[in-house]
């Protein structure tokens, strides 16, 4: 049986560099036969500019609790183990982890598929934005708006 | 009231407190602060606002004690 309790999974935002070899052994067990990782890192350029650094801030107890509902919602849909979601905020240099996360389940397939939607979910989700700064000058990242609910007037149909 | 990224730079703001009447929505309180800061203004249909942590359309009125938000299109990753 895959445990369907989110206590064994992870989810943290952190000011310190993310250990991402213990983050990916954390969520490895004998049961499990695959764990797929995602690691993010700064990139050395941004539309054709050499980026310096960059700097992340978030709503802290918004973007955990949107986190949380990422895990909540992959486990509804993969069968996987455990899972490891960690941002990093402040700032960051080229080559720096900023989000990283493992994945464990009994088939690969799973891994893959809850790994993909938990990034691409957290990128249109959580509240966390990204600060570019370059050799002249610095811009908030263009983003994604995540959905609004319906209008509060509506009536439930 | 919470202010982050763009928002934050723009209105020099990360945390402030206001009383409103009661019946106040969520873009009542925007459209204050968008008379107090008017190029907040230009930015509403490009944010998405929050109330107590969770999204919330611009309608919803709000309670004493909520936490509120605007947020900027996220770029987390």
């Amino acid at each position: 049986m895959l445990p369907t309790a989110t206590e064994n999974d992870l989810f943290a935002l952190v000011r310190e560099p993310i250990d991402t070899d213990k983050l990916a052994r954390g969520v490895r067990a004998d049961a499990d036969g695959a764990i797929v990782t995602f690691d993010g890192f700064v990139r050395s350029e941004s539309h054709g500019r050499r980026t310096l650094y960059l700097e992340y801030q978030a709503y802290e107890p918004m973007a955990l609790a949107k986190m949380r509902e990422i895990g909540h919602a992959i486990r509804g849909k993969f069968a996987i183990h455990r899972l490891a979601m960690v941002h990093r905020l402040g700032r960051l240099e080229v080559g720096e982890t900023s989000v990283f996360l493992a994945v464990s389940a009994v088939h690969r397939a799973a891994a893959f598929d809850a790994c993909r939607f938990a990034i691409d979910t957290l990128k249109h989700t959580v509240p966390i934005w990204k600060k570019e700064f370059f050799e002249d000058g610095a811009i908030w990242a263009d983003g994604e708006l995540p959905p609004a609910p319906p209008s509060h007037s509506q009536p439930a149909s | 009231m919470l202010f982050f990224g763009r928002l934050r730079e723009l209105t020099g703001i990360a945390e402030d407190s206001l009383e409103m009447p009661s019946g106040t929505t969520l873009a009542d309180i925007f459209d204050r602060y968008a008379a107090r800061f008017p190029k907040l203004a230009s930015f509403h249909s490009s944010l998405v606002a929050s109330r107590n942590e969770e999204f919330a359309a611009w309608d919803t009125p709000v309670s004493e004690g909520d936490t509120i938000a605007f947020l900027p299109p996220v770029s987390g990753g």
